[in-house]
């Protein structure tokens, strides 16, 4: 509350006229009435500063001045003028020559806030100098004095009353004028500040929230790691025990058993790589997986894909083909990480096929540009958006489809478009989560077209030669 | 409450509050028609924008009392909206006393909840103890169909302390009785914990009854 910005709002008061009033307007406004009514004018602040000053040295004070005594005499007269502070109304000064000043106080909101001095000028009703003229000093000469005095600018009392108040209507509009303006811009200037103070109050406690999601979200990843290595560990030796049962080593097996003995190590096995999964994508999140590019035929990455889903996809009754033109280029890449993207897609692809289907796997030449996506703006796009050489890989299937809606969210992880295709079709919603994330540790960019019932393609773009490190 | 010794010089803030386009401003530019003109400041709306209150209406009321202390009143209106939450806080620091001025209408129900705790919100948030906090309630716009019914009003304020009025601001009517009201219970608020009456001699009666006057020959000029 002891703010010095805001504490002229608590009562939306103003102190001085020296805040409110620009002097040079001020000088103008007073020297437009001296040219309309040939009077001086003085404006002082409550603090006593002089504000404007249109004055022009009168005939008679002219005179008054060229005489030693009257010199002293009218500095006096000045300064009692100066002096006088009006409480409400004008206060009407004489001087010894015939002369008067009013002095007219400045009052806004209840409140003087200066005053204003106008004059010398003589009374209408004063028609000769007086006698204290003539005494002032040893050396005038009534005539000269007399005609300087009819050469004085000559007011009715009334009239000068009526200028004063017109002067003050005029000062009172500056002034309402004025304090509306400060007490508009205080105000801005206040809110403005309380707005800032919230504002950074309301920064600090989301980045506190942050900084806690941030840590938990390590916590979850050290319990992930630890987990399922962990799991791992025990889950080997029982594939191994499993193997070493079918092959025999502790006796041979009855055909049941052998098949229970099969179950046990393929659901093992399923579920070393669900684990190994896991690992990946923890580590994939955490950028702690390494990229070892060397050169790689995308046409015999493609083929391994191929051989590796041959059984499944003949079991299914599903038609896998490769298809790669000639001129597709050898790429620098890590062929275990892309083998695994495509491993990851096209096993997809084969789990939302049907019988009778077909899977596609293609690779190709293509030029594109890879570019932040703060860049859609177009902001230095003739730069930014040059096309460079990639390798577009294409796994298209007629499957079930996507809808638009959910093709972005099939890259989270464990999503599955809806809980029921998880029991339908298995998987725990990880292998196109960490294919995304594998692509774009290779700086590439996946995105998907798809007709929800008619089939999906995931388009994986992987550029030939990986950017220079920033 | 704002004491100057040297110029011997009391201030009071009154703070009109209430949700978006209850009348505030219109209680405002009542007052100010009411009063006769030689003791009312000019009433200034700072910086409007599609009619409505950005900052505050500002109406000063000053006289001098027998004590020789000129006593000077200042009512505001803190905007409305939601948005201007932080010119709302601003303006009612260093409140004296409050008038709430609710909406009658009973689809402003919530609205004028809303605001109400938004009042106590930003008291509190100015220093200010609620609980103590002088405080009028005006259920305004009585002219309009569907508002709430007066008995059921003055059944709810019964429950409560604080003065209930009911107004049609733009008639001028309930407005005056809301000011005096608020007048009355803040300066009972400043009696209490300055003993203004005691230290400088200035009397309740004596500050309710020069406005009242104020007031009556305002009316007497405006006419029915």
């Amino acid at each position: 509350m002891s703010d010095p910005n805001t504490a002229d709002l608590h009562h939306g008061e103003i102190a001085n006229l020296e805040d409110l009033i620009d002097r040079e307007s001020l000088r103008e406004v007073c020297r437009s009435f001296f040219d309309l009514f040939g009077l001086s004018i003085r404006v002082f602040s409550a603090r006593g500063s002089l504000l404007a000053n249109v004055h022009e040295e009168r005939s008679l004070c002219r005179y008054v001045n060229s005489l030693g005594e009257g010199r002293i005499a009218c500095a006096a007269i000045v300064e009692e003028v100066q002096g006088i502070v009006p409480e409400a109304t004008t206060v009407v000064h004489p001087c010894f020559s015939g002369a008067v000043y009013h002095v007219v106080p400045i009052i806004y909101d209840d409140r003087r806030l200066g005053r204003i001095v106008i004059g010398p000028f003589i009374p209408s009703d004063v028609k000769a100098p007086p006698e204290a003229m003539l005494q002032i000093d040893p050396k005038v000469d009534p005539g000269r004095a007399r005609a300087a005095l009819l050469e004085m600018p000559r007011v009715r009392p009334a009239t000068a009353e009526r200028i004063a108040a017109h002067l003050r209507g005029v000062l009172d509009l500056i002034l309402f004028s004025g304090h509306r303006a400060h007490l508009t811009s205080a105000m801005h200037l206040a809110t403005v500040r309380e707005n800032y103070r919230e504002l950074a109050e309301r920064n600090a406690r989301l980045q506190e929230a942050y900084d806690k999601l941030k840590e938990l979200d390590r916590l979850k990843s050290n319990f992930l790691a630890t987990v399922s290595h962990e799991l791992r560990t025990p889950l080997t030796s029982i594939i191994g025990y499993s193997e070493m049962l079918q092959t025999g080593i502790a006796g041979d097996l009855s055909e049941e058993q052998a098949g229970f003995v099969e179950t046990i190590r393929t659901k093992g096995e399923l579920l070393l790589s669900l684990i190994t999964s896991l690992l990946d994508l923890n580590k994939l999140e955490r950028g702690q997986l390494n990229i070892e590019l060397e050169m790689v035929d995308p046409r015999a990455i493609l083929a391994e894909v191929r051989e590796t889903y041959h059984p499944e996809a003949e079991r299914k009754g599903i038609r896998l083909e490769v298809y790669c033109g000639d001129d597709t280029p050898y790429m620098q890449a890590d062929p275990v990480r892309l083998r695994q993207i495509l491993i990851n897609l096209a096993g997809n692809a084969i789990k939302f096929t049907p019988s009778g289907g077909r899977v596609d796997l293609e690779a190709m030449a293509v030029e594109t540009s890879f570019h932040d996506e703060e860049l859609d703006d177009g902001f230095g796009a003739a730069l930014m958006m040059a096309p460079e050489p990639a390798i577009e890989f294409r796994v298209r299937d007629n499957g079930i489809g996507i809808a638009e809606d959910q093709a972005e969210r099939i890259f989270d992880a464990f999503y599955q478009v809806d809980g029921g295709s998880t029991r339908e079709f298995g998987g725990a919603g990880l292998g196109l989560s960490i294919a995304k994330n594998l692509v774009e540790a290779h700086h590439g960019a996946i995105h998907i077209e798809s007709e929800l019932g008619h089939g999906t393609t995931f388009i994986v773009t992987i550029p030939q030669a990986p950017p220079d490190p920033d | 409450m704002q004491l100057d010794f040297q110029t011997r010089e009391l201030t009071v803030k009154l703070v009109y509050y209430g949700p978006a386009l209850s009348g505030k401003t219109t209680n405002l530019q009542a007052i100010h028609r009411l009063l006769n003109p030689e003791g009312r400041g000019r009433l200034m709306t700072l910086e409007t924008r599609d009619d409505r209150t950005l900052f505050f209406d500002l109406l000063p009321l000053s006289f001098s009392t027998k004590s020789g202390l000129t006593v000077r009143i200042k009512l505001f209106t803190v905007p409305g909206q939601v948005i201007h939450n932080s010119t709302r806080k601003l303006v009612l620091q260093g409140a004296d006393g409050v008038a709430f001025i609710a909406d009658s209408q009973t689809q402003e129900v919530r609205a004028n909840q809303a605001s109400f705790k938004d009042l106590r919100k930003n008291l509190r948030d100015n220093g200010l103890d609620p609980a103590r906090m002088p405080l009028v309630i005006q259920y305004n716009k009585r002219d309009l169909p569907n508002i709430r019914g007066e008995e059921e009003i003055m059944r709810m304020a019964a429950k409560g302390k604080e003065p209930t009025i009911l107004a049609t601001a733009t008639h001028g009517t309930g407005v005056l009785e809301t000011f005096m009201a608020l007048l009355e219970v803040t300066w009972a608020h400043l009696e209490r914990e300055h003993a203004l009456d005691e230290r400088f001699g200035l009397s309740h009666t004596e500050v309710v009854e020069d406005l009242r006057k104020r007031f009556a020959r305002g009316t007497e000029a405006a006419g029915p």
